[in-house]
């Protein structure tokens, strides 16, 4: 009996240092890395595009979320838009690519944390409007919320990622991998 | 060391950011002000364009007010907000002009009311634009008096007054 569970045992800890293993290949392969910048990347810029084109109507989906000071709203509908443009390009390019991520990170952090207080009491703004219809802002909270954190983990991917990056701007590729 | 690379890197990309902002904003025609109009209270919310805000239509801002035209008889009622919301309820008399449909309809409405129509726009109270961007629409083809009931059908319903 005590063999068994020592072999039980070892076996567990085997698979422990394997699936650490395999967490370490995903964590540092550039191929995964280059992916997960291109992802992040696209999506930031197209998302960031909507927002640029029209800011009154960005500002007023930020006083929808009824969380912040009305003096910083149009602030935060002015810039959060190119900070998306600005960092998502800088991961396609492969400029900054680590530091873009953490921005990326942290701005990812915020919708979180904003979908989901307003999940959590309930709080939907609805202006009655034509324009908040007609700008693309159509999925759930719970969708948007669930897809921020696959985001959010791809650029953990990014910020973690230890060797050489693919594609960077202003670096030769090496000769050999 | 590798932090404070980071760091500089992170208020590089974050400086661009905002200097781009500042600068698109300021060029931009569809450009916002740096502080909007977000207090219900002061009347309807809005950004506010970056320009000044001149040529604005002339607002209603008491429901008592848009009341009294009512029962005057002769100003016409123009809903702002989609057919949908139109056809859930609205200030009896209305027409429905949806804002984001103007363009389709506006010859037909051009037809029946002459420029010198009194007109009142309204929408979904004072978190709703639209029936100010109808009334400027409804000047620029030629109306000489528009203005806009800022409370809505909101607030015209939660006064208790009559509605089809």
């Amino acid at each position: 009996m005590s063999r068994f569970l020592s072999t039980d045992f070892r076996a567990g800890k085997r698979k422990g240092i394997q699936l650490n293993k395999m967490q370490q290949s995903i964590k540092n392969n550039s191929w995964i890395e280059l992916t997960a910048r291109w992802i992040l990347g696209i999506t930031f810029i197209y998302a960031s595009l909507h927002k640029i084109i029209s800011p009154a109507d960005f500002a007023k989906i930020v006083y929808g979320y009824d969380l912040f000071p009305e003096m910083f709203i149009n602030l935060i509908a002015i810039v959060i838009p190119f900070l998306e443009l600005v960092t998502g390009f800088a991961l396609i390019i492969g400029l900054y690519p680590r530091s873009a991520a953490i921005i990326i990170n942290i701005l990812l952090l915020f919708f979180i944390t904003v979908l989901a207080i307003n999940l959590i009491r309930g709080h939907e703004f609805d202006c009655g409007c034509f324009s908040a219809g007609q700008s693309g802002y159509t999925s759930s909270s719970e969708v948007t919320l669930v897809r921020d954190v696959i985001y959010f983990i791809l650029g953990m991917q990014i910020v973690l990622f230890e060797g050489h990056r693919r594609s960077c701007f202003g670096r030769p590729a090496p000769r050999h991998q | 060391m590798v932090i404070r690379k980071t760091i500089k890197e992170i208020i590089i990309l974050v400086g661009v950011s905002v200097a781009l902002a500042l600068a698109v904003n300021t060029l931009s025609p569809r450009g916002i002000a740096l502080v909007g109009q977000w207090d219900i209270a002061a009347g309807v919310i809005t950004a506010r364009p970056a320009g000044d805000s001149a040529g604005q239509p002339k607002e209603i801002d008491s429901v008592a007010r848009a009341k009294t035209l009512f029962d005057k008889g002769d100003v016409l009622f123009v809903d702002a907000r989609s057919q949908n919301h139109y056809g859930n309820g609205h200030i009896p008399g209305a027409v429905s002009l949806p804002v984001g449909q103007f363009e389709e309809r506006i010859g037909s409405f051009l037809n029946h009311y002459p420029p010198e129509q009194p007109i009142v726009t309204y929408c979904s109270g004072r978190t709703c634009e639209d029936s100010h961007e109808l009334a400027r629409f409804l000047l620029d083809v030629g109306f000489t008096n528009v203005q806009v009931f800022i409370d809505g059908f909101p607030g015209w319903e939660a006064q208790g007054y009559p509605i089809e």
